[in-house]
Order: structure tokens, then sequence, then C-alpha cells
């Protein structure tokens, strides 16, 4: 995901890219239940803060558990889309 | 030889030059201070009275300058780095952070992407 796209702001009056995530349904049991999701380009809200999320990369899902300082970035920013290049990988 | 905020300045060197040569002190910035004690544009080092050197240091020493300024910076991206951002890690192996091509040309980043910036 290009940081570009977070730094050059969007625009006030759209408000934060805000997704439809079951979040609701998680309140009800008292165990983290991970929400898996797709979204990266969703932007954390303050009352994601606490909550476990599998963000997809393209190929497996990440477990990232968020942080008050997380708000603001986008879910895709803790999921890291590329392998590392590395010379002779069998 | 004027000191300002303990850097030594010569006589012919121009006001804004010397403002400017501060981290973190551009030529907006210098502008606005230079309007603010009512010296002109061209003005040199040598031509100013004591007092307003005085002043200007005064006025520099409680702005976030140099160190200071560098330090913002540091710690902007050890916070990247410590949420896992992708950003923050882009920074620690001193590759391009905003999604520039990395075949070649990658000389900025280089130089300067790194846990403890120093430019």
């Amino acid at each position: 995901m290009h940081p570009t796209r977070c730094l050059l702001k969007r625009s006030v009056w759209k408000g934060p890219h805000i997704v439809p995530l079951p979040i609701a349904r998680h309140k009800a049991s008292d165990k983290i239940v991970p929400i898996r999701t797709q979204a990266r380009s969703a932007t954390i809200l303050p009352n994601f803060v606490g909550l476990k999320f599998q963000v997809h990369n393209g190929n497996v899902y990440h477990e990232v558990t968020i942080t008050e300082e997380m708000v603001g970035h986008k879910l895709g920013e803790f999921a890291p889309t590329r392998k590392p290049f590395i010379w002779n990988r069998k | 030889m004027v000191f300002i905020l303990g850097v030594n300045f010569g006589e012919h060197k121009l006001v804004r030059k010397a403002l400017e040569s501060f981290y973190a002190l551009g030529p907006q910035t210098a502008r606005r201070i230079l309007a603010k004690y009512t010296i002109h544009p061209t003005a040199k080092i040598g031509s100013l009275p004591p007092k307003t050197v005085t002043a200007l240091t005064a006025e520099l020493s409680t702005m976030t300058i140099e160190n200071d300024a560098k330090r913002v910076v540091r710690d902007n991206i050890a916070r990247l780095r410590d949420m896992g951002t992708y950003r923050g890690r882009r920074h620690a192996m001193g590759l391009p952070v905003r999604g520039q091509r990395t075949r070649n040309q990658t000389e900025s980043a280089r130089r300067l992407n790194q846990i403890e910036r120093r430019g």
C-alpha cells in the first residue's frame, strides 16, 4: 500500500473511509475474536482500539492488534504485501 | 563576527541567509522573522545593532530548530517503526517510502531513510 495515499490527505468533507466491518458482533462475547477482513483501505477509527484484526495481504491474513496511536492509519499499512528479496531462495 | 544562537557569522553575510542556515528554518520563516524585527531583506549581519542580535537569538531559542527539529523527525520515524507500519519498515530498510520504484536511483532514500535519520 502506498503511504502517499494517507499523506496526501483525503478531502475533509468526505470524512474517513469507513468500511462496514463486523465489530458490533464482537462486543457481545467477552473473548477477543479476530476480525478477518480484506478491507485494507479501511481507516482505523477510535472505536477499533483494542480489537484484533486479521488483515489480508493478498496471500495470508496478518494479525494486527489495534493500539491507540494507529488511529487514522489504514489497516493495510500493518500487513506487508511484499516478500523481501533474498538471493538463492529455494 | 557576530554570534547568533552560538553560531559565528561573518559581517558580510546576509541576515536572511544566516537565518536560513539553521535546520528547520526556511525562506518563509526567515522572511517572517525579518519582518518581525523590521530588518530589510538585503541587510547584512554587520549592519545589525547588538540589541537586534540578542533579540534574534532570544527568538530563535524559543523555536524548534536544529537538534529539536531533528529529534521531532526521528521520533516520528521511530513511532512508525514501533507501530509496525509499512512506512516504518521502509525507513528501516533504507528504501523509498512513498511508492517510488526501487529498480535503480534510490540514492536519496539510501542516504536519508533510516531509523536514526541524520539529515
